[in-house]
């Protein structure tokens, strides 16, 4: 049974501030309500008030940064995202991300802000993102603030976001040249969350060495997570099945993943080892083609 | 089939447009003036002794009309095995002891649900927990805690079946295999929970309007509760969203709201939460399965012995039938000399294990299928050569136990064969496993004590030609009313529309067993055609009146033509008779009963229908995870009355065997059901469904109305099956206990890879 609450929909980002000021820990923001819903549903949350910013147009948009990059809004829905014709060339990588989180239901209502601001680690944006090297926006009454996405969840369903503060952009960079990123998860049903997920970028410089790496765990971990042993096993070097091979080991150990009903712990740490040097490979060969 | 006219055509169901629409009213939408709602206090402990229930402070809470316990019940135990009083062992509204995480102790009725909820928090119930047992290879040991006292070693019950010499036999084999399976739960998972509305008025007459798989079975049972007469309870049951074997027995809602509305008068509504769906409904028995497996080098197979220990939860429920049938169906669908089995149905501290779907035998189709294999392999013959070698023929006679008329087995092997060819060289890790099945039209057994027909209809003809078709049957999603309004139509001589369907209300309907054991088709088709047959004859006296032909000629009518049947375009049309035919009664509408019970069809069912499941599966060595790729059937149930309604069958019967091969399972801890939502117990979804395909053999049963027979349960029992066969066939590894998993496969694999070392 969900507890009786009052109920917000302010109009504009000004307005949500100001809610969000006023009743601070005893608010909780909802916009596509996919996650939280279940929560409250559960009587694992129960807010005495729900600021419903789904109408804050304002927040809602998909647009360059004018270096090559975009700008999302944390409004914007999954389904706006995976249907976008920006989502191309070095961004392509989110669009396909999108297309296997959850159901086509889920996705016309669920927006990218409300499952980064969820911090479940089993979400599928943010391995995307922290391979991307994305940075959030934060803003308050008191002004805003950035984030590198790896450092935005702390822990279990827990982020940085302070009290006062609301997710209003997300920053995604212009890939450097020779640069490829590919994401995959592994589930047992299609669309369900991911028992565990791997993103990689690579840039590849002269020779086609690794240039530079990026590889994000989901469900790996309390937080989604950087491998970054992994990383440093393949950045500088021409890579090889081997160097994958001992990438995919190397992540495995650096993994720290619970057992649940979906997985034990081991067979998680067995599936990193297995999809570091997967998506390592799809995306090495992306470079190639960047 | 140009024979026909309605029979085997492709119709849109006779409830399609409401269904379709959304219009349809489930007992879920159902509300009444001045009804209350009402909710179910369970036990959060999986054993324990009540010492106290105190109701007085939700009593108090401001919208609550009534709260009701044990103490306001009569106190009787109750259970669907009727003629067997000592398994009738379930209180429903505990008064002593509470035995599963999820039994209930008390209800309570107020204006609207969040009340109810409220209140159930105010009630404070003291419990002494006790020592429990959940799994049943610890609940037969002599220390175990007792789930029931005065049982011994907790065996509820226990089933032999046995013919020819087995040991004996096995002393002849060339080879022998002996192996051990584990079969997981499984849920229903009705897209409509459990619920009901039910009246109870001033005059003492009561009306339940509720999603179940026998109207009369409710009927029957709440009066056994509630000590009133089975005439002054009208069950009635709306549109059901989903049965599957888990709604023909009281349960909470049903009996909660009862209690409650006779307390108050009024109308009072239960619905049961997807979590308590999940937690204190009735699930797929759990099996730990011990097999032995003997042959001749030839693949000859001279003797079978099949041991079972069940883990049956905290009642019998249906778990007594599912033993037996579990046992029965492990000979399947082979010709055993020697057979043996064995099964004890074990008490547990756990919800309760009852029938789904197939009813023991996806259980021992999946374990003797997969030990067939081994043993085809073992001796170096083909899997599907092995099935033919042994596979039932018509006319066989299952020794003591049942006579098998029709059976299409052998075509069904030899179109999967031919599939199989067709699927040419498979690509690396692919893999096509085959499982042969049978499966029951309907029960014979009378555990219920029924006085009454197992089937009965009544057709009623209306001044302007519609028939109004009166049946218990219970359209729960599987197509009944459409496949009987067919049945009638065909008999009758009219057009599918000329029907009206009115099922499952026992105010109107005469009393039927309903629908589970897959037995509307044969069973209730037959007491139909039997109504119709009666209808068509008085219209025929009267059309022989009007035509009056110079020599006697035989009359029939098809197509609303009534015509002689030598002369066919001699003829005057069914309308006109029928004006005729009951002015001629002086007024009276023409009408027509049937009824069918079997006799002399053995101890099991009057006929049985067979098939032969291919699945290919494509399996990533480095993670585990197989894809289901195809899975093709060939499958035979006599004359196919509704194609579109097999379809139907056979892909949601993929869609719920696959699940149970692949990734349904009810993990627990100390009895608590650990993913009782959607969200944690995994469903096969759209997008993991694999191509599917039916190949569909000609037969025909002479038992069955038309020649049709069963094909609604049995497409559930192969799949599991196939799917262990077709990994193994894959990969080389064999996974004995459900579900199989990839990370069970992804071990069994790494295994392999270390004794290769």
């Amino acid at each position: 049974m969900i507890k009786d609450f009052e109920h917000f929909a302010p109009k504009t980002l000004k307005e949500a501030l100001t809610l969000l000021d006023k009743y601070q820990d005893e608010a909780k923001i909802i916009c596509g309500g996919q996650s939280l819903l279940i929560l409250m549903r559960q009587g694992l949350v129960a807010p005495e008030y729900l600021i419903d910013i789904k109408g804050i147009s304002e927040l809602s948009y998909i647009k360059s940064d004018g270096k090559g990059g975009l700008k999302i809004g944390a409004l914007t829905t999954h389904r706006t995202i995976e249907k976008s014709s920006q989502m191309r060339d070095g961004f392509a990588v989110l669009a396909e991300m999108e297309t296997r989180l959850a159901s086509i239901q889920t996705r016309n209502w669920g927006t990218i802000g409300g499952n980064l601001c969820h911090g479940d680690p089993a979400g599928d944006p943010a391995p995307v993102l922290i391979a991307l090297n994305a940075t959030l926006k934060m803003a308050s009454l008191k002004g805003e603030r950035s984030l590198p996405v790896e450092d935005f969840t702390l822990d279990y369903f827990e982020t940085a976001l302070k009290t006062g503060e609301l997710l209003t952009e997300i920053t995604v960079p212009a890939p450097p040249a020779h640069t490829g990123t590919a994401y995959t998860k592994f589930n047992i049903i299609e669309s369900d969350l991911a028992t565990v997920g791997v993103a990689a970028s690579i840039t590849l410089g002269a020779g086609d060495s690794c240039q530079d790496i990026r590889i994000a765990l989901g469900a790996a971990a309390a937080t989604p997570m950087r491998a970054k042993k992994a990383e440093a096993v393949l950045k500088g070097k021409k890579i090889s099945d081997a160097l994958l091979a001992q990438a995919g080991e190397t992540a495995s150990t650096e993994a720290d993943p619970i057992s649940d009903m979906q997985a034990s712990e081991e067979y998680r740490r067995e599936l990193v080892k297995v999809l570091v040097p997967r998506i390592s490979k799809e995306a090495m060969a992306r470079a190639k083609k960047a | 089939m140009s024979e026909y006219s309605v029979i085997g055509k492709r119709v849109h169901r006779v409830d399609g447009p409401e269904k379709v629409t959304g219009s349809a009213k489930y007992t879920f939408d159902l509300v009444l003036p001045g009804m209350l709602y009402g909710k179910v206090l369970r036990s959060p402990h999986p054993h324990a002794k009540i010492l106290k229930i105190d109701t007085r402070k939700a009593k108090r809470l401001v919208g609550v009309k009534a709260v009701v316990t044990g103490k306001d019940t009569l106190g009787h135990k109750q259970g669907i095995w009727r003629r067997f009083p000592e398994l009738c062992d379930e209180e429903i509204l505990c008064r002593e002891k509470v035995r599963y995480i999820g039994d209930p102790v008390a209800a309570v009725a107020a204006i609207d649900e969040d009340t109810a909820e409220e209140a159930l928090d105010l009630i404070d119930v003291e419990y002494e927990p006790l020592p429990a047992v959940f799994d049943p290879l610890e609940a037969i040991k002599e220390d175990a805690p007792q789930v029931h006292d005065g049982i011994e070693l907790n065996i509820n019950i226990n089933r032999h079946i046995e013919w020819g010499d087995v040991d004996e036999a096995f002393k002849k084999c060339d080879h022998i295999r002996e192996d051990q399976f584990k079969c997981s739960s499984q849920a229903h998972v009705c897209m409509e929970t459990h619920d009901a509305v039910v009246s109870y008025d001033y005059g003492g007459k009561m009306t339940v309007w509720t999603s179940t798989q026998s109207s009369y079975y409710i009927q029957r049972l709440m009066a056994d509760m509630t000590g009133l007469r089975e005439g002054d309870i009208r069950v009635i049951k709306p549109p059901t969203g989903g049965g599957f074997g888990s709604k023909f027995e009281l349960d909470s809602a049903q009996f909660c709201a009862a209690i409650l509305s006779m307390k108050l008068c009024k109308p009072v509504k239960i619905v049961l939460s997807r979590e308590e769906e999940f937690t204190a409904t009735k699930r797929r028995t759990p099996m730990y399965y011990f097999l032995k497996l003997g042959a001749k080098k030839d693949g000859t197979l001279l003797a079978k012995e099949a041991r079972v220990i069940t883990e049956g939860g905290a009642y019998t429920a249906m778990g007594a039938t599912a033993l037996y049938l579990t046992g029965f169906f492990s000979s399947f669908p082979y010709k055993y000399p020697n057979y043996r089995y064995d099964g004890y149905r074990v008490y547990t501290n756990t919800a309760v294990t009852s029938a789904m779907r197939g009813f023991g035998a996806p259980q021992s189709t999946f374990v003797g299928e997969s030990q067939l294999d081994m043993m085809a392999e073992d001796l170096g013959i083909d899997p599907i050569e092995i099935r033919r070698k042994n596979g039932m023929t018509p006319n066989y006679e299952v020794p003591g136990q049942a006579f098998i008329q029709s059976c299409g087995l052998h075509q069904c092997l030899d179109k999967i064969e031919e599939h199989v060819k067709e699927r040419g060289k498979l690509p690396p890790n692919h893999g096509i496993g085959v499982s042969a099945y049978g499966f029951m039209s309907g029960g014979i057994f009378n555990w219920f004590d029924t006085p009454y027909a197992f089937s009965a209809a009544v057709v009623r003809i209306n001044i302007d030609g519609k028939v109004d078709l009166f049946t218990g049957a219970c359209d729960i999603g599987q197509g009944s009313d459409t496949t009987l309004s067919m049945i009638c139509a065909e008999e009758l001589g009219v057009k599918l529309e000329d029907i009206r369907i009115h099922a499952a209300d026992t105010g109107i309907c005469p009393p039927d067993l309903g629908a589970w054991g897959s037995r509307e088709t044969l069973m209730n088709g037959n007491a139909v055609k039997r109504a119709a047959a009666e209808c068509k004859r008085q219209l025929l006296e009267f059309a022989a009146a009007k035509m009056a032909p110079n020599i006697a000629y035989d009359f029939d009518i098809k197509d609303r033509w009534v015509h002689l049947v030598d002369r066919p375009e001699r003829g005057v049309s069914y309308f006109d008779i029928v004006k005729e035919a009951i002015r001629g009664k002086d007024g009276n509408a023409i009408m027509g009963r049937g009824h069918y019970t079997p006799h002399r069809k053995g101890m099991i069912s009057p006929a049985y229908s067979f098939g032969v499941q291919a699945a290919e599966v494509a399996v990533d060595t480095e993670t585990g995870r197989y894809k289901l790729v195809n899975v093709t059937t060939a499958h035979e149930s006599g004359t196919v009355i509704n194609p579109v309604g097999i379809e139907g069958q056979l892909e949601g019967a993929i869609m719920m065997a696959g699940g149970y091969g692949f990734c349904e399972d009810q993990p627990m801890d100390e009895g608590k059901i650990l993913n009782p939502s959607i969200a944690d117990y995994k469903l096969i979804r759209s997008l993991d469904m694999p191509e599917t395909d039916i190949l569909e053999i000609d037969t025909y049963e002479p038992e069955g109305p038309f020649g049709a027979k069963e094909a609604g349960e049995g497409l559930t029992n192969p799949t599991a099956g196939a799917i262990g066969n077709a990994v193994y066939k894959a990969v080389g590894v064999r996974i004995n206990d459900l579900p199989i998993t990839p990370e069970k496969v992804l071990k069994a694999l790494k295994e392999k890879e270390k004794k290769k070392k």
